[in-house]
């Protein structure tokens, strides 16, 4: 356990320094976009109101008031958050390769040590975790600072002031915020569930190198299948028999099965197939 | 003891390792001799588990490896096996955080008998310090066996024979090495058992000492006759 919380601290702070940018850089963005979003739409008040005389409640009834609704849908704050999910994404595939390639192969030394090989997998898993989780959590900070800021910018008549609650609603924001329980085991197990199988598609191709990439690609395949297989039987052979609640707990059983197959295999391949 | 029984294995349809034999012995420095790409290499990643077999059997003290082992046995590659951005004392502290058997006492003589400077970047050093380092970071592990792949090339001479020195000192004593070179030369003093490969088998396995004795033949000598004749 103590090996392995230490090689968590490990892999973080490998990451950290680029990962402290990144933050930074959706930080900088959605904070410029507030201020050039809202200052796009006053300047629309300004020719609207001073120089065409349009009357206020006009003006509003045509353009509608200002809300972090706007916000939401612009590009500086939805670039941020694609790019996070992209360099996680990357992160995903670079935490092992960056081990292999280069002259100094690390993994030698990662595979070397006196501690299960799955603690390295398991090590790796839980910082991507962590960093997702990180940004999920700036970005819910984030949200509150760049509503009160808007609320400074744009004059009250004009502004319609939505709650936290309210901003994570907004439809794609509605996913990394699920309003339930249940929406979040959902996508949140399955979010780790895909990583889990990632990585393992990754020690294919690591033990099996070209042959292994097809087999990586079988292997996510079959994974995702048999992960959807009781939504699949539901809509396509049965028409719609079982409740949404019903559903959520295969869907619950079956990631757990495929999460447990998932690290087996990885299990597996580590004690004996991997190739440094 | 290191056992290595009829170990075979393929890289897609060549086979690079024809049923490899031999043992190794604790207190005793073995080396593999052989041209580069026969396979050695990879016997050693095969003893560490880093590659797999697909056929025959490895054992230490009688036992396959498992993760214990590695507080036992240990390999030094002939590339460092620690990122770039770290400092010498970072790659220290790395290995006393995950290894109950390093030894920084012994790990702070080195440094002073390579005359290293611990704030030194990994990625800054020249190639000769690296590979000390390299070495630095196995030996200091308090383990029964250690394998070290070509620890010679592309080293300066004066690295070499620092190098040298270290195996007639008290950092290998009793431990059992087993060492891989294609230049036999710079060791030959060195080690007690020789064991020549060549196109994945081994051709001659013999106690360096014993047939200087009973023959009169230097470990060139034996590869002249096994390899030419």
């Amino acid at each position: 356990m103590n090996r392995f919380l230490k090689l968590v601290h490990f892999e973080f702070q490998r990451f950290l320094k680029l990962y402290l940018v990144l933050m930074g850089v959706i930080i900088l963005l959605q904070f410029v976009g507030v201020i050039l979003e809202s200052q796009n739409y006053l300047s629309r008040v300004n020719e609207h109101i001073y120089k065409d005389l349009m009357p206020k409640e006009q003006f509003i009834e045509q353009f509608g008031t200002y809300s972090f609704l706007q916000i939401a849908h612009s590009f500086w704050f939805m670039g941020p958050i694609v790019l996070s999910i992209a360099a996680l994404m990357i992160y995903v595939f670079f935490i092992w390769y960056r081990d292999w390639l280069g002259k100094n192969t690390f993994i030698y030394r990662l595979f070397m040590l006196p501690t299960s090989r799955l603690n390295v997998y398991f090590a790796k898993a839980v910082v991507i975790l962590l960093f997702i989780f990180g940004l999920l959590a700036v970005q819910l900070l984030l949200i509150p600072i760049e509503n009160r800021v808007l609320q400074w910018m744009v004059p009250n008549e004009y502004f319609n002031m939505l709650s936290i609650n309210e901003i994570t609603n907004i439809d794609y924001l509605s996913i990394l915020y699920p309003p339930t329980f249940m929406e979040f085991i959902l996508y949140y197990g399955g979010g780790m569930i895909a990583v889990f199988i990632a990585f393992t598609a990754i020690l294919f191709e690591r033990s099996f190198r070209l042959k292994g990439i097809i087999y990586g690609i079988l292997y996510t395949g079959l994974s995702s299948v048999i992960f959807i297989a009781p939504i699949l039987i539901n809509q396509l052979l049965l028409e719609d028999y079982f409740f949404p609640l019903e559903i959520f707990f295969m869907e619950v059983v079956m990631g757990l099965i495929v999460l447990a197959g998932t690290i087996w295999t990885a299990h597996y391949l580590l004690k004996n197939k991997i190739r440094v | 003891m290191i056992e290595v029984k009829n170990v075979t294995k393929k890289f897609g349809r060549k086979n690079v390792l024809k049923g490899v034999s031999f043992t190794a012995e604790k207190g005793e420095i073995t080396c593999l001799i052989g041209i580069n790409g026969v396979g050695k290499t990879t016997i050693m990643k095969a003893i560490m588990a880093l590659t797999p077999i697909d056929g025959g059997e490895i054992l230490i003290d009688g036992e396959k490896i498992r993760k214990e082992s590695y507080e036992k046995i240990t390999f030094i590659p002939d590339t460092i096996t620690m990122p770039p951005s770290m400092k010498i004392k970072d790659a220290f502290l790395f290995m006393a955080d995950f290894y109950g058997g390093w030894n920084q006492l012994r790990a702070n003589e080195l440094l002073q008998f390579f005359r290293l400077n611990e704030n030194d970047r990994i990625s800054e050093l020249s190639k000769g310090n690296t590979a000390k380092v390299n070495l630095l970071l196995g030996l200091s592990l308090d383990v029964d066996y250690i394998l070290m792949d070509e620890p010679f090339s592309g080293i300066d001479i004066f690295s070499r024979e620092q190098i040298a020195e270290v195996f007639t000192s008290h950092l290998i004593e009793d431990r059992g090495v087993i060492i891989t070179t294609h230049e036999i030369n710079d060791i030959e003093h060195l080690i007690d058992k020789a064991v020549l490969i060549d196109n994945g088998v081994v051709l001659r396995e013999f106690n360096t000492e014993e047939v200087r004795e009973q023959e009169g033949k230097s470990v060139i000598d034996v590869m002249r006759e096994v390899y030419k004749g």
